[in-house]
């Protein structure tokens, strides 16, 4: 079970960010190994179609780009581990993971945290039925599985991702009802120039937008979805315009919702490194200085762990976390450092600009918290709703664990990774104090839920290494 | 400058159990806490009411704060899960029958009603036991609370009856003038009171040193495992006759495995760190007991903070050379005996006749 391999660097995460690091310490000459609870490198952005679709004949750009991190793993002889899910990690450091037969742990000297994102939902009522699907989950499907979830569909939420969603759902032959966008269409036109310092995803996005318009899909915008319910004939959705208060109901038969995304910060967060709040970086981000190191000694952070910038500064940024990691271990001299880090910062300081448009287009307006009504249930795993929460906050509690210990949110599988977001927001605007002041929920092991029979195998009861009682 | 007649330092179940009695009895109450009232060990343990893990001096105290968990209503708050359940102590080779025998007997000849049960009968009480025991102990006294919930609980309490809370106030100094306290905050702010108690848990040397009592109080940092909810796989609260084991089913389908396995962690900044060996020991003990366990999967694991004095038995009375002081904690099993020590401790400070001379702290002096 346990396997105590050890490593130069493990990175967590197969996506473009982790593949880039990984392969420049492999270069470097470092026993590098990657893990990825996926089957295979791309993460979520390049993810690739199951080894089992043999006859997918159109394929996407996002799969070719997939192909060429696979080479790169192996033509840099690097050591993967695929279908792997990391449970735990501890200094040291200790990676524990498992797979669908056991568990293992690794050992290494230094981390790279390539874990990316996660989406972000802002709770509405009945944003819990069947058929309420992320917007993110939603490119998933299309991109790996190119099919569509059904074949009429509402999208909402905001940001970019609503397009390219229309786009791939238009192309694979589905009918868009509605897309219902918390931004106005003046908040697009102020984003494009910023938008524009990105050629390559500009071009993409005019494709998208072109796209939609010539199909003529009804586009709400300042909107969003007040209420969706099952009717016999689908989902009625509710949509409610946050500027003129008007409403109007829609039948369709799914919704395809996101808000934009969260780093992930589970693994820096069970290591207890620093982190803080940005909204513009997504929310609670690992503290990392500009090469990307976290607080912690030996811990890296690549891609969008420590705020989002996106699919083409990833593997920049994967680099950029490299480099670091290298010139601390003594690998590469300062010199060579700052020649390596010094045009990597200047491509990112590019991206940055394109990064904030983009977060821009996924704020979060006021009044979308304000209008979350009551009885929503914000955490879905415990069933917590807002008036639960807030009642937590009337008694006294002030702190995001303390709220957590008192109502149970978070406490579930995903351990808050859908809810803290919601909730911070909901309790700011409630107490009109800053989300910092709130804190962030305390990493807690396992990160993903661990099944038991997989951690234990069989073992005997007398082979259990016991702990003596406490005296009598 | 704030004046109180009693200063409890430490929001704990025995700094908030004391408070809430002498409150009720018409004195002028605050509670401080450097964190957030139960936050410590009283807002993260198991929450199990056993007697089978209770040590043998302790059990007539642990029966009465069982009895005051089974009427929480009464005394403290409707909104707090308790459960009364069976208990199982497991034996599952010779040996441990032996033991079993033998520890129950002590524990009876305290008070506790212990009886040992064959397997067939334990398998009727629950028939989700692993088959290959020998034999059970057996007490109806037994049960659990959803520890998670005391600070909401005692929070409301202590406010219905106007003691004052505060939180993140640390005490940096403690000066005794005059027979009156004055308690000196790290943010620079005092508070004046006639009492003073000290009710710090795992933190009780750090805070008896600040009044020049030197003593040694061990922190023992203890895991807890819990699973997804799953259906109804056990319907009792099962120990183990040898090594340490509790593990229960709470009423939302999440099974609890705790029973005080070691993990990494120290006072100075609160760090706790899980030890993955000792949570794989704890965890194959549990699905030995109840098989049907190793279905599940493991939701969260998280660790908190016991005190233990040299001799493992609480320090609960007078502070020696002051007036008005009072020290409580480093109890076992403290937090099903937490409510009745509080309640002992403010019937004595009341000024009735409390004999607490078996925890008195003067034995460590
Ligand atoms: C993991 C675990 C599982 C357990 N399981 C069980 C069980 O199943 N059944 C059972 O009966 N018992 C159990 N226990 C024991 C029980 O939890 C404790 O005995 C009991 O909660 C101790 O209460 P307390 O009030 O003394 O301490 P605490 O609850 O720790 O309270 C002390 C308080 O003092 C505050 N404080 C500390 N220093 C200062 C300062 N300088 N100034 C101000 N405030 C300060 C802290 O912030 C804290 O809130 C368990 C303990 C642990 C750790």
């Amino acid at each position: 079970m346990i396997n105590n391999k050890k490593y130069d660097v493990i990175v967590i995460g197969a996506g473009p960010s982790g593949v880039s690091s990984a392969v420049n310490c492999a270069k470097k000459g470092l026993k590098v190994l990657i893990v990825d609870l996926n089957s295979n490198s791309g993460g979520q952005i390049y993810r690739a179609p199951p080894k089992t679709y043999k006859s997918i004949s159109k394929k996407l750009e996002e799969n070719e780009i997939q192909k060429k991190l696979s080479e790169e793993i192996k033509k840099f002889k690097i050591e993967t581990a695929y279908n792997h899910t990391v449970w735990q990690v501890s200094p040291g450091f200790k990676v524990n993971a498992f797979n669908e037969t056991s568990t293992i742990q690794w050992q290494s000297k230094s981390l790279i945290i390539a874990t990316g994102t996660y989406e972000k939902i802002i709770p509405f009522e009945g944003w819990t039925i069947p058929g309420v699907i992320g917007l993110a989950a939603c490119t998933v499907i299309l991109k790996a599985h190119h099919f569509i979830p059904s074949k009429k569909i509402i999208l909402a939420g905001n940001g970019p991702l609503l397009m390219l969603v229309a786009y791939y759902v238009i192309k694979f032959g589905g009918k868009i009802d509605a897309i219902i966008d918390t931004s106005s269409k003046k908040d697009w036109i102020k984003s494009t120039f910023s938008l524009m310092t990105n050629p390559k995803n500009f071009r993409d996005g005019i494709k998208w937008v072109f796209k939609i318009f010539l199909n003529r899909i009804p586009v709400y915008s300042n909107s969003t979805i007040e209420k969706a319910f099952e009717v016999d004939e689908g989902i009625n959705v509710k949509i409610r315009n946050l500027k003129t208060g008007k409403a109007k109901n829609i039948i369709s038969e799914t919704i395809a919702i996101g808000h934009g995304l969260i780093p992930s910060t589970d693994i820096t967060r069970l290591l207890r490194a620093e982190h803080i709040y940005d909204e513009q970086k997504g929310g609670w981000i690992a503290k990392v200085d500009r090469f990307l190191r976290s607080s912690v000694n030996g811990v890296y952070l690549a891609g969008d762990g420590a705020g989002i910038s996106g699919a083409l500064a990833a593997s920049d940024k994967g680099l950029l976390a490299s480099w670091a990691l290298l010139y601390d271990e003594k690998i590469i001299s300062q010199k060579d450092f700052n020649q390596n880090t010094y045009k990597i910062l200047k491509k990112l300081d590019k991206y940055e600009v394109f990064a904030k448009a983009i977060s821009q287009l996924n704020f979060t307006p006021k009044k979308l918290i304000e209008n979350i009504d009551n009885n929503t249930v914000i955490c879905r795993c415990e069933d917590v709703t807002k008036s639960e929460i807030l009642t937590a906050v009337d008694r006294g509690a002030r702190d995001i664990n303390q709220i957590k210990s008192w109502t149970r949110l978070g406490m579930g599988p995903c351990q808050g990774r859908t809810c803290q977001y919601a909730v911070s927001k909901i309790v700011a605007e409630y107490l009109n104090c800053e989300i910092d002041n709130l804190g962030y929920l305390t990493g807690r092991s396992p990160i993903r839920p661990v099944p038991l029979d997989k951690v234990l195998g069989d073992f005997d009861y007398e082979k259990i290494t016991k702990v003596e009682a406490a005296p009598l | 400058m704030k004046q109180t007649d009693v200063a409890i330092i430490g929001g704990g179940i025995n700094g908030g159990s004391t408070g809430l009695e002498l409150a009720k009895n018409g004195l002028n109450v605050s509670i401080i806490d450097k964190n957030l009232i139960c936050r410590g060990a009283s807002g993260v343990n198991a929450g199990t009411l056993t007697m089978h893990m209770t040590r043998a001096q302790l059990i007539p105290y642990a029966k009465k704060g069982w009895e005051l968990w089974m009427n929480t209503s009464e005394w403290l708050s409707k909104e707090i899960d308790v459960e009364k359940k069976n208990g199982l102590c497991l034996a599952f080779t010779e040996n441990e029958e032996k033991l079993l025998i033998e520890r129950s007997k002590i524990r009876n000849e305290y008070g506790a009603d212990i009886s040992i049960i064959s397997k067939k009968e334990a398998q009727r009480i629950d028939p989700n036991i692993n088959s290959s025991i020998k034999c059970a102990a057996f007490c109806e006294m037994d049960g659990y609370v959803s520890a998670n919930q005391t600070g909401s609980a005692y929070s409301k309490a202590l406010k219905e009856n106007n003691v004052k809370i505060l939180e993140n106030y640390d005490v940096s100094e403690i000066d005794y003038d005059k027979n009156k306290y004055v308690i000196i905050f790290k943010n620079g702010e005092k508070l004046i009171a006639s009492s003073l108690i000290l009710a710090t848990g795992v933190n009780l040397e750090k805070t008896l040193k600040l009044l020049q009592i030197n003593i040694k109080i061990k922190c023992l940092p203890q895991q807890l495992i819990v699973s997804e909810r799953m259906p109804t796989i056990m319907d009792t609260v099962i120990t183990v006759a040898n090594g340490k084991l509790s593990l229960k089913q709470f009423n939302n389908g999440t099974v609890l495995i705790g029973g005080g396995w070691p993990g990494v962690g120290n006072i100075e900044d609160n760090y706790t760190e899980t030890k993955p060996e000792n949570l794989i020991g704890n965890m194959m003990l549990a699905c030995h007991a109840i098989p049907r366990l190793k279905s599940s999967r493991v939701a969260r694991v998280w660790l908190g903070l016991e005190a233990e004095t040299d001799d493992a038995m609480p320090i609960i009375g007078e502070i020696p050379n002051y007036e008005n002081a009072y020290v409580i904690g480093s109890i076992h099993s403290g937090y099903t005996s937490g409510p009745y020590m509080g309640k002992l401790l403010a019937k004595k400070i009341l000024g009735k006749n409390i004999d607490l001379s078996l925890f008195d702290i003067k034995r460590f002096l």
